[in-house]
This record gives structure tokens, sequence and C-alpha cells, in this order.
């Protein structure tokens, strides 16, 4: 498509209206040829300072405008992606706490139920001990009571044995145990 | 000084005057009975031993139970262990002394105890059985000692040859005990 194309039916139009003198009709509404011309060269200036410089500037800031939404579009997804790690640590995290929060539990039910029978026995062992040493402290307590009553006997008879024996022993008969000392002494060797 | 050293040196002492005074075994002799009757008394070993009663009133206590009794040399002699502060080992002192005179006559002493005193005639004879039974050739001091209520013990040196009713009666309360 010819851009001039409306230019020149201007100029046309304004060529075939300068042959009359009185402009009518479309004439009326069409600009002078000078205007039109005047017009043509001022497009171009405006045509070709908008196409030199202002559509570059435009491009250039657009160009601007892109790159940067691109780069918040991609920190955003760095954005995204480190809050998606983020998320995954911590869930990862969650998980792990949750799982050494139930082998703390475990550990301290196991803990617990240890130290329960550890106490059990030791009670038990204890109570044990404590019957063993009272049936042992009344053993010999007995055997000491009978002990006591044995040696009384044996001392009240032996006091009477002595006093028996002493009453009992005359001249005769210490000599006899003299005589008696004195064989048993030759029954002896060095 | 050690106990046994003083002892030692004592007895040492009253040898070498006992034998200067060629009376080593008449005052061997009467020490041991002096001892004897030191050990078995407590009155006479509390008032020859106790530090608040002066020396002069010990000597004193000496004579009037020596006095005719004993050679003026043994009262001597047992006078200066007393008034030395060494009744405690008079005992030991005479033991000492007993056993070195008989040593000196290459015989061991035989501290024979009975309830009632022997006759030389039974002391003869018992001599003799010790001798055989010892080996050695004993010379026998006799001790009356009531509490063997009757029979004989004899130690000579550690060796005890013990046939006395008290120790039988004993042997009878530790077989008693034990049941």
């Amino acid at each position: 498509m010819n851009l001039f194309a409306p230019i020149l039916l201007m100029a046309q139009v304004e060529g075939e209206t300068t042959t009359t003198t009185e402009p009518d009709g479309i004439q009326l509404l069409l600009p002078a040829s000078s205007e039109l011309i005047a017009g043509l060269i001022a497009f171009t200036i405006i045509f070709v300072f908008v196409w030199k410089w202002v559509l570059p500037m435009v491009d250039k800031r657009l160009e601007a405008r892109q790159q940067a939404i691109v780069g918040q579009l991609t920190a955003a997804e760095a954005t995204k992606h480190e809050a998606e790690g983020v998320l995954a640590d911590y869930k990862a995290q969650l998980a792990k706490a949750r799982d050494d929060a139930n082998s703390i539990v475990e550990e301290a039910r196991r803990t617990a139920d240890a130290l329960r029978r550890e106490t059990v026995s030791k009670a038990s062992d204890e109570a044990s001990e404590i019957t063993r040493k009272a049936r042992e402290e009344a053993a010999g307590e007995r055997e000491r009571a009978a002990g006591a009553i044995r040696d009384e006997v044996a001392a009240l008879s032996m006091a009477v044995a002595e006093k028996a024996v002493a009453g009992a022993v005359d001249t005769k008969a210490h000599a006899k145990l003299v005589e008696q000392y004195i064989a048993e002494l030759g029954a002896l060797r060095p | 000084m050690a106990a046994e050293d003083r002892i030692d040196g004592y007895a040492s002492a009253i040898l070498e005057f006992a034998t200067a005074e060629d009376q080593l075994e008449r005052v061997g002799d009467e020490l041991f009975r002096i001892a004897r009757a030191f050990e078995s008394s407590t009155p006479l070993r509390e008032a020859l031993t106790d530090p608040r009663i002066p020396a002069e009133r010990k000597k004193g206590v000496v004579s009037d139970l020596l006095g005719d009794k004993a050679s003026p040399l043994t009262v001597s002699l047992v006078d200066f262990v007393v008034s030395a502060g060494r009744a405690s080992d008079l005992p030991a002192i005479a033991d000492r002394v007993t056993a070195q005179a008989a040593s000196a006559r290459n015989k061991a002493i035989a501290e024979v105890r009975t309830a009632v005193e022997l006759d030389a005639a039974t002391i003869a004879r018992l001599t003799t059985a010790l001798n055989k039974a010892t080996g050695k050739d004993v010379e026998v001091k006799t001790v009356i000692d009531p509490t063997v209520i009757g029979g004989v013990v004899a130690r000579i040196g550690d060796l005890i040859i013990d046939g006395t009713v008290s120790h039988r009666l004993e042997q009878l309360r530790e077989t008693l005990n034990k049941r």
C-alpha cells in the first residue's frame, strides 16, 4: 500500500481546485496544496522523529521494563523455590522433631519400665535380705539364749562340782593325785 | 630402755651381788617365793606398786613381810627394786634371776604348783620324773597354790604339764560349754 496516496490525492484535488477561482463542493473541505505540503513535511519530520528517537526510546523502556519484569519473575521464582526448600526443610525438621520426640518418649518409657523393674527387684531383694537377717538374728538370739542357759547351767554345775571336789580332796587324796601325776610323767617322753 | 632390757639389767645386777656374796641359790630361791607371793597377793602388789605411797613406807612393808623370813641380802635387793619404783617388775626379775642361776648350774627351773606342801621325798621323785619327761636337768621350785584344788602343775620354760583338779574341771567346763 502506498503511504503517500492520500497526499497525492489531496494534491490532485488541490490542483483541480486551482483551476477554478471559487472553490465549491468537496473543495471547501480540502486544505490548500501549500498547507498540504507543509503538513506533509511536518508529518514526515514528526514521523522520522518518532521513528528515529521516540520508538527506540519506547522500545528501550519496554525492553528495560520487560527485563525488570523477567528479573522480578525470576527472583519470584527463586524465592518460591527457596520458600519451597525452606518449607521442605521445615517439614523434614518437623518430621525429625516428631521422630525425636517419639524416640524420647519411647526411651523415657523404657527407662521408666527399667527403673520400675529395678526398684521392684531392689525392694524385693531388700525385703528378702531384711527377712533373712531377721531370721538369722532370731536364730542367733535363740542360740545366744541357749548358750547363755548352757553357760549358766555349766557354771552352776562347775561351782557345785568344785565345792564338792574341794571338800572331797583331803590329804590322802592330795597324795594320791601327786602320785598319779608322777606316774603320768613317767609315761611322757621328751 | 625396753622393759626386757631393764629386767635383764636388774636381774644381772642381783646375780652379781648374790654371786659375790656366795648366796646365789638362796637368794634365787627366796626371790622366787617372794615373786609368787607378790603375784598371788593383791594388797601386797598394790602396796608396793602404788606411786602415791612413799618409798620409805614401801621399804617398811618389805621389812615387815620378809624381816626374819629371808636373808638380809634378799631383803636389801628387794628394797632396792621397790625403791627404784620397779616393784611391778619384781616377778619377772625374780624369774630371770632364778632361771639364770639355774642355768649357771646347767639346770632348768620347774615351777611346781600344788595345793598342799610336798615333802622332800615327793619333791625328789617329782624331780626325777620331770627330768625323764623333759630330758632336762630340772630344779624344782614349789609354790603352794590352793586354786589348783589338787594335783600338780609344772611349768618348765614354755612347757606346761598340768595334772591339777582345777585343770580337769576347766576341761569339763569347756566340754559343757561346747555342747
